[in-house]
């Protein structure tokens, strides 16, 4: 692909803050990352809220023959999106462990998440 | 500067997740079912005023749901075209549902 040239990339930043098996939301989440990236936009994924339960390691889809969400997710590097950070307050609420944050990720506290909103040119939330 | 829009009412996770992460310029837009935490008294407009953010209603959802007379004071109420022209104020958006 041609280069996108620097004056035309805007740095978009994904909110993804809704659990899966009972929302087609965070597969439209990284959809989204994911065609930005191929348009060669730079994209920041930050999971929020119930969000971060996308993270849980082991997720079997086989039985309810859908993607395995948290495989999409570790393959994100092979596409370009190489910054995910996670809420770590939500995390903690919700039981999410230490270990499944994935590899590259960073945990970020309430006033990192406000520093993130706030240096994107654009933020979608999902 | 951020306009945040919330369409979910404060009884989810959307309102209190988006006021815990406002920034100091940004605004908050309540539409759809959001406008009930715009309803005077309850617990989600005591935390919209203790978090200073300036509130924003779309007036025809406060009228659908009946809180028009009942808004949190210091919310402005808007009508489409204040929609669009918050919009235009506040180039960036995020929506919370």
């Amino acid at each position: 692909m041609s280069p996108v040239p620097a004056a035309a990339r805007k740095s978009i930043l994904v909110v993804s803050r809704h659990a899966h098996p009972g929302s087609s939301l965070p597969r439209s989440a990284l959809d989204t990352a994911l065609a930005a990236a191929a348009f060669d936009q730079p994209v920041t994924l930050l999971f929020q809220g119930e969000g971060v339960l996308q993270l849980l390691p082991g997720q079997d889809s086989r039985a309810a023959g859908v993607r395995n969400l948290r495989k999409v997710i570790d393959s994100l590097p092979l596409y370009d999106i190489e910054t995910l950070y996670v809420d770590a307050a939500a995390a903690s609420a919700l039981g999410l462990p230490p270990d499944a944050l994935p590899e590259g990720a960073q945990w970020l506290d309430a006033a990192g998440v406000q520093a993130l909103l706030a240096r994107h040119d654009h933020v979608l939330g999902f | 500067m951020l306009l945040h829009t919330v369409s979910r009412s404060p009884a989810h996770t959307a309102l209190r997740d988006c006021v815990a992460l406002l920034g100091p310029d940004d605004a908050l837009l309540l539409l759809g079912d959001g406008v009930y935490a715009a309803l005077a008294g309850s617990e989600a407009a005591a935390l919209l005023d203790a978090s200073g953010v300036t509130v924003f209603i779309l007036e025809a959802d406060a009228a659908l749901a009946g809180i028009q007379g009942r808004l949190l004071p210091g919310a402005t109420v808007v009508d489409d075209d204040g929609f669009v022209a918050l919009t235009e104020r506040y180039s960036r958006q995020l929506a919370w549902y």
